[in-house]
């Protein structure tokens, strides 16, 4: 890319965090996280998208990295291509799959 | 800086309608997806043509744009410094962030941050309105090792900053992260407060670091796993033996091959991946037949084992097909 510099900071960064079991995305983050509402996520849940516990609350829903990804993959066919949430399923399940094969295949060689 | 012809990003003629623009945007979606594409480029051009559909996709944003492209040909706005816009250009427009996405402007082209992206900004402080800042999101990239080990990690990031007038502008920033020990791919780092500036006030947005792992001379990342081959030769496998191998994060360790291991065999060496383990995978290594000793060792196995036929499976198909 090709971007002047303007100006250059560096800033220690203190805190980080790893999403996962540990540190959670609440439903409302994961939200945030894809620009899209609660609701969007509830729909995901939904569409089997993403796992929600079964009768809790959205706010009490905890998420890790896979499913931020899952829900950031989503979002990205649903403003590129328009799909519908169960057609969006499918295609996550398709991607894992050929990354499964394609990892499987760089290793015999 | 260079003005962008959006129209043919897309490939569409600038007097093409609403429905057009769509269908040449998602044909060309699916034409750079990463899972399918062939092109070499398909990362960058997505990202052209993402920001080509942000605008041309929006009223507002295609009818400010048409009035700039109409300057440019007839001569104004262009210096020696390239394309410059005018004071004003957007004024009556109420630009709006696309729906739908991440904060993919970070890696739009200057063209895009410096006219849309502060219009959408000022549209919005004008509009009074108050929200946290979005969430950013970028990839890093690390050696294996340091997956392994974690550790400090620089990286480089376009981020939007707002001067004392609060005008955005998009600069370059280096951000010192702590990398924790056993990140794999797949995983997001979340870094608090160090997303995109908030609306009215309102605090700043989160960054999510997406981790990607260097691809490595000898080691495949499988997810929390590392996959390795390890070549052994035939008296290896079916005798068995102690070899050594080189660990991930330096140093040897010694592996025992059972008797009669086939190729294909998975021995792993636990907690020696990035929060996983290691799996070596045999490989069946020939010694060349190239002296006479080696020759005659080869004649003598096949002497000593008439009895296995490694093409029975073949002879069986071929029956049961008859």
């Amino acid at each position: 890319m090709s971007h002047p510099e303007r100006s250059t900071t560096t800033v220690t960064v203190t805190h980080c965090t790893v999403v996962g079991a540990a540190d959670p995305l609440a439903a409302a983050e994961l939200a945030r996280a894809c620009g899209a509402t609660l609701d969007w996520v509830a729909e995901l849940a939904a569409a089997g998208i993403v796992e929600a516990p079964a009768g809790r609350p959205v706010q009490e829903w905890r998420f890790g990295s896979a499913e931020l990804r899952r829900a950031l993959e989503t979002r990205r066919l649903q403003r590129e291509f328009d799909v519908g949430l169960d057609a969006a399923a499918l295609i996550l399940d398709l991607q894992q799959e050929l990354r499964r094969l394609r990892a499987a295949l760089a290793q015999h060689g | 800086m260079e003005f962008k012809d959006y129209y043919s990003a897309l490939g569409v003629d600038p007097k093409a309608g609403e429905d057009e623009i769509r269908k040449a945007y998602r044909r060309l979606a699916r034409k750079y997806h990463p899972d399918v594409s062939k092109e070499a480029d398909a990362e960058t051009r997505m990202r052209e043509v993402n920001e080509a559909w942000d605008v041309l996709g929006d009223k507002d944003k295609r009818a400010a744009y048409d009035a700039l492209a109409e300057r440019v040909k007839s001569g104004g706005g262009t210096g020696t410094g390239g394309f410059q816009p005018p004071p004003g250009w957007d004024e009556g427009f109420e630009f709006h962030r696309a729906q739908g996405g991440p904060a993919d402007h970070a890696d739009f082209s200057e063209f895009f941050s410096s006219l849309f992206g502060a219009a959408e900004r000022r549209s919005a402080s004008r509009r009074n309105f108050k929200a946290r800042g979005e969430d950013h999101h970028a990839a890093i990239e690390v050696p294996l090792e340091f997956a392994l080990t974690g550790g400090e990690r620089e990286i480089q990031l376009r981020a939007l900053e707002l001067d004392e007038q609060g005008q955005p502008q998009w600069v370059a920033r280096t951000l010192r992260v702590n990398i924790p020990r056993g990140v794999h791919p797949g995983q997001y780092i979340r870094l608090a407060g160090q997303g995109l500036p908030g609306h009215g006030g309102e605090p700043p947005g989160d960054l999510y670091l997406e981790v990607r792992i260097a691809p490595h001379p000898l080691y495949m990342v499988d997810g929390r796993d590392l996959l390795m081959t390890l070549p052994v030769t035939p008296s290896e496998a079916a005798l068995g033996a102690e070899v050594e191998v080189p660990l991930p994060g330096g140093g040897t360790g010694a592996v025992r091959v059972p008797p009669n291991a086939r190729p294909g065999l998975k021995l792993r060496l636990k907690d020696r991946g990035p929060g996983g383990h290691l799996y070596l995978v045999l490989e069946l290594a020939l010694p060349p037949a190239d002296s006479d000793a080696a020759r005659a060792a080869y004649e003598q196995l096949a002497r000593a084992t008439t009895g296995f036929d490694p093409r029975r499976r073949l002879h069986a198909g071929a029956g049961a097909a008859a």
